[in-house]
C-alpha cells in the first residue's frame, strides 16, 4: 500500500534557529503512528508541517504522492485534520455548531451546508460519543468532553489523515481510554493517524508504531517495543527504560527511572 | 422552551420592535405627532385611497425633518452593532467595540481633517471617505500593536484601543484649536455625537455605505465563525486568515467611518447590543448579526429620540445618551468576563 501521506528529508525552522533536521516519516492508510520525544524535540512543529501550517525550508510533505504546496489549502484540510491539545473557542458556541465548522474546507465560505453536511457532523458527534452533548455550550463541558468536541470537529472534515497534538493533555484516565477507543475506531475505518503523546505507555499501549523525535531527527521508528527498547529512547529522553513482560508475554509493564 | 423557539422568539420580538421605535420615534418630540396621524401620512404617500395626510406643518416635520433623522438613526445603529459582533469575533473578544478600539475617534479624525483641509465643501464624499481611512488606520494599528506580542488579552487590547483612541483624540484637539472659528460647530459636533440638522443627502451617505457594508459582512458570516476558533485552527481549516482580516477590518472601516461622518461619536453600542444578544441567540454571525443589527437600530433610535425630546430647546448630545446606557453596561459585563478568567 502506498502511504498517505509522507516527509522527506524535512527542515523547518522557527526564527533562526532549525526545528526539524531532515525528518523522514511515512503514515499508511490506518495506522496509529504515536510521535513520542521530550520536550522541545519538534514534535508539535513536524505535525503543524504535516498538516501544512509552516513551511519546509528543505525537504518536502507528499500528500497522496503530490507535493503539499501543489494541493489548495481547502484540497489539504479536506485530506488531513489537526486536533490541538486544548479548544480556544469561544465557550457559549453549541457543540454541534462548532463540530459543524470542520466542514467549512468542504463547503467554503458562503455555500449553505447540505445534507451531506449535516450527515457528516452527526456522524462525527457519534464517532465520538457526544451525540448527547450537542446542544451543550462548550464552556459547560468538563475538559475531557470539550477534547472529544474538538476530535469531533476534525472527523468531521472527514480526513484521511488525522494529526493530533497531544490529544489527551489535560484528561484524566476515563477519558483517556475513551479518546484512545475512538482513535482506534477511526483508524480502522481506514484514517491514517499520528498523535504526539508524552505519557510513553500509553504510546506504547495504543500505537501500531512510534516515531521517536529526537533534536529535530526521527532516531527511532517501529513497533512500541523495539523503540522503547532501542537505547535511542533512552538518550533521548535521558532515563532507563525497563519492559517488563505480563499476560502472555507480548505485553510490557514499561519501567522508567531517573539515571544516575 | 426549546433553544429553537427561544431564538424564534428573540427574532420575533426584534422584528415587532423594530418597526414600533421607528412609528415611536416619528411621533415623539418638540411637536408631538400622534402615532396613528404618522401611520395614516404614510399610507397616504405610499398612495393608499381613504389615507389622510396630516396638516401642513406636521407633515413638513415628519417627512422632512424626522424621517430622514430616524432612518439615519436605524442606519447608524444597526451598523455599529454589526460592526462590533464582527470586530467581537476577529478579535475573540466579547467586549472589542469600535468605539473602544479607536475605530470612532480614528473616523472622527479623518473627518475632522477633511473639514479643516475644506475637503468636505468641495466635495461632499470627501469627509465620509476620509473617516473611513480614519477608521481603518486605526484599527490596522491597533491590530498591530496588539498582536505584536502573540494572541493579545483583554487588557492589552482595551489598553491599545485607549492609547489609540488618546491619540485620534489629541489630534483631533490639535486641529479644532486650528480651525477657524466658523468651523468649530463642525468640528465639536463629531466629539458628541449626534444627529440634529441630518436631512435626506446624509441619509444617503449612511444608506449606500452601511447597507452593502452590512450584508458583506454578513456574507462572511461563517469565516468569522471559523476565525473564533483561533488563528491555527482556522487556518487548518483552510481559511486564508490574514486574508479573512484585512476584509473584516476594511469593512467595518466602510460602515464606521461614513456612520461616524454623520453622526459622530456614538460609543458603546457597537458593544451592548452584540453582547446582549450573544446570550439570547448564540455565537454564530449568521444569527447574532443580523439580531445585532436589529437592535441596535432599535437602541439608536431610541436614543435618538431621548436626545431630543429631553428639553425644549436644547438637544442632548446622541453620544452622551449611548455613553450614559452603555458605559455602566459595560462595567458590569467587563465584571463578568473578569470572573470567568
Amino acid at each position: 500500500m502506498s502511504p498517505v501521506l509522507e516527509a522527506h528529508g524535512l527542515w523547518v525552522a522557527r526564527g533562526r534557529r532549525a526545528v526539524l533536521r531532515g525528518v523522514d516519516l511515512s503514515l499508511q492508510p490506518g495506522e496509529g503512528v504515536a510521535l513520542v520525544g521530550p520536550n522541545a524535540a519538534g514534535k508539535s512543529t513536524l505535525v503543524r508541517t504535516l498538516a501544512g501550517l509552516l513551511p519546509a525550508g528543505r525537504g518536502e510533505v507528499l500528500l497522496e504522492n503530490r507535493p503539499l504546496a501543489a494541493w489548495s489549502r481547502a484540497a489539504v484540510a479536506r485530506r488531513v485534520a489537526l486536533v490541538a491539545t486544548e479548544d480556544e473557542a469561544p465557550g457559549r458556541f453549541a457543540v454541534e455548531d462548532r463540530v459543524a465548522l470542520g466542514r467549512y474546507p468542504h463547503r467554503g465560505p458562503l455555500a449553505p451546508f447540505t445534507v451531506e453536511d449535516r450527515a457528516a457532523v452527526a456522524r462525527a458527534l457519534r464517532q465520538a460519543e457526544i451525540e448527547h452533548l450537542g446542544r451543550r455550550p462548550l464552556g459547560t463541558l468538563s475538559a475531557g468532553e470539550r477534547q472529544l468536541a474538538l476530535l469531533a470537529r476534525g472527523l468531521a472534515q472527514e480526513p484521511a489523515v488525522l494529526l493530533l497534538d497531544e490529544p489527551a493533555a489535560h484528561l484524566d484516565v476515563r477519558h483517556q481510554l475513551h479518546l484512545f477507543r475512538v482513535l482506534d475506531d477511526v483508524r480502522q475505518r481506514g484514517v491514517a493517524i499520528l498523535a504526539v503523546i508524552h505519557d510513553l505507555p500509553r504510546a506504547a499501549a495504543w500505537a501500531s508504531r512510534l516515531a521517536l523525535l529526537d533534536g529535530g531527527r526521527i532516531a527511532a521508528e517501529g513497533s512500541p517495543a523495539l523503540v522503547l527498547e532501542s537505547g535511542a529512547a533512552e538518550r533521548a529522553f535521558g532515563v532507563a527504560i525497563r519492559g517488563v513482560p505480563v499476560g502472555d508475554g507480548r505485553e510490557r509493564l514499561w519501567r522508567f527511572e531517573e539515571r544516575a | 422552551m426549546s433553544e429553537r423557539g427561544r431564538r424564534l422568539l428573540v427574532f420575533a420580538a426584534l422584528a415587532v420592535a423594530f418597526p414600533l421605535a421607528l412609528l415611536a420615534a416619528l411621533s415623539f418630540g418638540s411637536v408631538p405627532l400622534a402615532a396613528g396621524g404618522v401611520l395614516r401620512s404614510a399610507l397616504a404617500r405610499l398612495g393608499l385611497p381613504g389615507a389622510t395626510p396630516l396638516p401642513e406643518v406636521g407633515e413638513v416635520i415628519l417627512w422632512s425633518v424626522r424621517f430622514p433623522r430616524v432612518l439615519i438613526a436605524a442606519l447608524v445603529g444597526g451598523g455599529l452593532a454589526v460592526v462590533g459582533a464582527a470586530l467581537q469575533s476577529l478579535f475573540r473578544n466579547p467586549l472589542a467595540d469600535a468605539g473602544l478600539l479607536g475605530v470612532g475617534p480614528g473616523a472622527a479624525l479623518g473627518a475632522v481633517i477633511a473639514v479643516d483641509l475644506g475637503w468636505a465643501q468641495e466635495r461632499f464624499l470627501a469627509m465620509p471617505f476620509a473617516a473611513c481611512a480614519g477608521a481603518l488606520l486605526a484599527l490596522l494599528l491597533i491590530y498591530a500593536i496588539a498582536h505584536a506580542g502573540g494572541r493579545p488579552t483583554l487588557a492589552g487590547l482595551l489598553l491599545t484601543g485607549l492609547a489609540v483612541s488618546a491619540l485620534a483624540a489629541a489630534g483631533t484637539s490639535v486641529l479644532l484649536v486650528a480651525t477657524e472659528e466658523f468651523r468649530v460647530r463642525t468640528v465639536l459636533f463629531w466629539l458628541a455625537g449626534g444627529l440634529e440638522g441630518r436631512g435626506y443627502e446624509h441619509l444617503a451617505l449612511a444608506a449606500s455605505f452601511v447597507v452593502p457594508g452590512a450584508m458583506a459582512l454578513l456574507l462572511l458570516a461563517r469565516p468569522l465563525d471559523v476565525l473564533a476558533l483561533g488563528e491555527e485552527e482556522a487556518a487548518a481549516l483552510s481559511l486564508p486568515v490574514h486574508g479573512v482580516r484585512i476584509l473584516v477590518f476594511s469593512l467595518c472601516a466602510l460602515v464606521a467611518g461614513p456612520v461616524t461622518a454623520v453622526a459622530g461619536a456614538v460609543p458603546f453600542v457597537g458593544l451592548v447590543a452584540p453582547h446582549a444578544l450573544r446570550a439570547l441567540v448564540g455565537p454564530p454571525s449568521r444569527r447574532l448579526l443580523p439580531a445585532s443589527f436589529l437592535a441596535g437600530a432599535v437602541l439608536v433610535v431610541i436614543a435618538d429620540a431621548a436626545a431630543r425630546s429631553f428639553g425644549r430647546y436644547v438637544e442632548l448630545p446622541l453620544g452622551s445618551v449611548t455613553a450614559f446606557v452603555g458605559a455602566p453596561y459595560f462595567l458590569v459585563a467587563l465584571r463578568g468576563q473578569e470572573g470567568r478568567g
